[in-house]
């Protein structure tokens, strides 16, 4: 909106050049000046990077690299190594925004149950972990899962062997491979879910109550509500969620970082991680980082753009 | 100020209200009791509930384990079960000590150095300025200050004010926020040849505007999103009587965008506490926050467990605290992410 209309008879150049209204832009110039320089710039120095055979910073900062056009990406496309971390990265995704999905759904349902009381400051406990530094969260569950016969993992596992009359050593964790997939998987999970929860029980809390006394009246049980009323109301706000949800796991870098850096032998690397490796290690190896991580922001790249169209944010956009 | 002043009576409203809440509580199984006598509601309706809300509570339980165990283990430093010897989750609280909180104040370099630069005895001032949370404080304080004063003015405009180029840019900006942390570790490789070669590296000034630069289109967009539901008629009725269109903003705008001001408060606050990649990175190791150092301390074999969860719990304190305060506000702020198309 704007208080004043004095732009009725400009000429087709005076338009288009900044006028006197135009001096509201200025107000938003820092912060784009700000993003450009630490955010944008950068982004473009790592994609000029990646075209070329640059060890470390000293090489850079020297000039002692050359040009090598698309090498490192055909060199990646050879490496099995860039197929492991494509492949153990794109899995998680996908195992655990299922999960995430259908545990904060279940969450959302019973802290949303008519029956339940004092559910307003149940929600308010459960979305605690939101509010925790994610530094704090996954050493937490690095010691949860520590190998030690009295880690809180190896107790709850080696009780419930024990309850099925088996009576097993304690396990380590970091050490099998689709172990310490699903130690990520579970802390991503606990990561993940108060952010779901906001999002889906604001989202049932708009799922009118009519519809649902209409649904009770025609005879419909508690299942037949949830497919015929429940799901679509909640089903955009879910979706959304879900690929917000999904990008975030896509750049999870912390958990294996922290956890056993990707490891075993680099079985659970994910891309970031990947590329984070390849730059820092010793030797270190910028050219090949950088391209592992310009293809994974052109992956970032295309989540943005699916949750912007398809999250209709930009329709909310046009109408102003 | 009489902002700060509202958001601190809300504060209080929302505790005093969940103070309550075991009074009402014990009045509504009174109720229930005397309803039951009289036959006014069911056993079966009872049960129901109770056992529902029973349910709830243990899920809530196992859904917080974590964090009181957490608790538990810093509390009992040095026995068996926190140290992973014993069988059990839980030490007695008869083993319950301060030891491992002993460590944090003296020894940790959480508050105080001992030995900044390998200096044999110093004052509590150097061994402060030295320590993980001085560094932390030098990081947040700026990375505050730089966002605010970068994104308040953006959001106005965006909101408020007709330019050229604005619908891209802020097409530009609802793409950004879909992805945050992201974008600066992959560009982690280039912001540390940028810096290198900018000789930034171990400025907090750099590190804190790499911070708020990277909060900006985010808390931008949500800040503006907030004013965008201040009625235009407020501000009509301002200029009518004559306000120049500064004062509107200055007594109009603001305070009515005070939630919102607050919710980009507590995210960016949130971003400069919480980094630890960046800062990792780009400062050396004297100038570490507490995020860096804790992480310091799992690779030491030598910390006990218990002492690493004092530290850890304090680290997280005031950022949980400030959280769980303000949730009404912080939610509001997430639901539009979902909600408004």
């Amino acid at each position: 909106m704007s208080f004043s209309s004095e732009n009725a008879d400009r000429s087709w150049v005076a338009q288009r050049l900044p006028s006197k209204e135009d001096q509201a832009g200025l107000l938003v110039l820092p912060g784009l000046l700000a993003y450009g320089i630490f955010m944008l710039y950068p982004i473009m120095y790592l994609v000029f990077l990646s075209f070329t055979n640059a060890g470390g910073a000293e090489d850079l900062i020297r000039g002692t690299y050359n040009f090598i056009a698309l090498e490192n990406y055909s060199r990646l496309i050879q490496d099995g190594q860039f197929w492991t971390s494509m492949g153990v990265t794109w899995l998680f995704v996908f195992v655990s925004v299922v999960l995430k999905i259908l545990f904060s759904v279940s969450l959302a349902l019973v802290f949303t149950h008519d029956r339940v009381r004092g559910k307003r400051y149940m929600r308010a406990l459960a979305i605690i972990p939101l509010g925790l530094p994610p530094v704090f969260t996954i050493t937490v569950w690095r010691q949860m899962f520590s190998p030690a016969r009295f880690g809180i993992a190896n107790e709850v596992y080696i009780s419930i062997a024990g309850v099925l009359g088996r009576n097993p050593g304690p396990i380590g964790w970091f050490f099998d491979r689709w172990l310490a997939f699903m130690s990520y998987v579970v802390t991503e999970l606990w990561l993940a879910y108060a952010f779901m929860l906001i999002i889906i029980v604001s989202a049932l809390q708009d799922v009118s109550d009519e519809l649902h006394d209409a649904a009770k009246v025609d005879g419909a049980g508690y299942l037949q509500r949830f497919i015929h009323v429940t799901l679509p109301a909640i089903k955009r706000p879910v979706w959304f969620a879900s690929i917000l949800t999904g990008a975030t796991s896509f750049q999870q870098f912390l958990v294996p970082f922290i956890f056993n850096n990707g490891g075993p032998s680099r079985s659970n690397e994910f891309i970031l991680l990947y590329g984070y490796r390849e730059a820092f290690q010793s030797p270190p190896r910028m050219g090949i980082g950088a391209a592992i991580m310009v293809i994974a922001l052109i992956f970032i790249g295309i989540f943005m753009w699916i949750n912007v169209r398809k999250g209709q944010l930009a329709e909310g956009l046009s109408e102003q | 100020m009489s902002m700060s002043k509202n958001i601190l009576g809300d504060i209080k409203d929302d505790v005093v209200h969940g103070a309550k809440a075991p009074i009402r509580a014990a009045r509504e199984v009174v109720e229930t009791v005397r309803a039951l006598r009289n036959g006014d509601v069911s056993y079966r309706e009872v049960g129901l509930t109770a056992g529902a809300t029973l349910g709830a509570v243990l899920l809530l339980v196992v859904l917080l384990f974590p964090l009181y165990y957490m608790i538990n283990v810093a509390l009992a430093a040095g026995t068996g079960a926190a140290s992973l010897y014993q069988e059990g989750f839980f030490a007695s609280p008869s083993e319950y000590n301060l030891g491992a909180f002993e460590w944090l104040v003296q020894d940790s370099g959480f508050f105080f150095d001992p030995y900044p630069g390998a200096a044999p005895t110093v004052g509590w001032w150097e061994g402060f300025m030295s320590s993980y949370l001085a560094n932390s404080i030098q990081l947040v304080v700026p990375t505050v200050a730089f966002s605010m004063i970068l994104i308040i003015p953006a959001a106005y405009a965006f909101s408020r004010r007709e330019f050229q180029g604005r619908k891209p840019l802020l097409y530009g900006y609802v793409l950004l926020t879909q992805v945050g942390g992201g974008i600066s570790i992959a560009a982690l490789i280039a912001i540390y040849v940028v810096f290198n070669q900018l000789g930034l590296l171990n400025s907090y000034l750099a590190v804190a505007m790499l911070y708020a630069a990277g909060a900006i289109p985010f808390n931008t967009w949500l800040l503006k999103t907030f004013m965008d539901n201040i009625p235009e008629s407020y501000e009509e009725a301002a200029i009518m009587d004559g306000a120049s269109r500064w004062r509107v903003v200055w007594e109009i705008i603001l305070p009515l965008a005070k939630p919102g001001l607050a919710v980009v408060f507590i995210f960016v606050f949130l971003a400069g506490w919480n980094e630890f990649i960046l800062a990792q990175i780009l400062l050396s190791a004297d100038k570490h926050p507490l995020s860096v150092g804790l992480f310091s301390l799992i690779d030491e074999f030598s910390t006990p467990w218990g002492q690493f969860s004092a530290f850890a719990l304090i680290y997280a304190l005031p950022v949980a605290t400030i959280y769980f305060f303000s949730q009404r506000y912080v939610e509001s702020g997430l639901s539009f992410g979902g909600m408004e198309g």
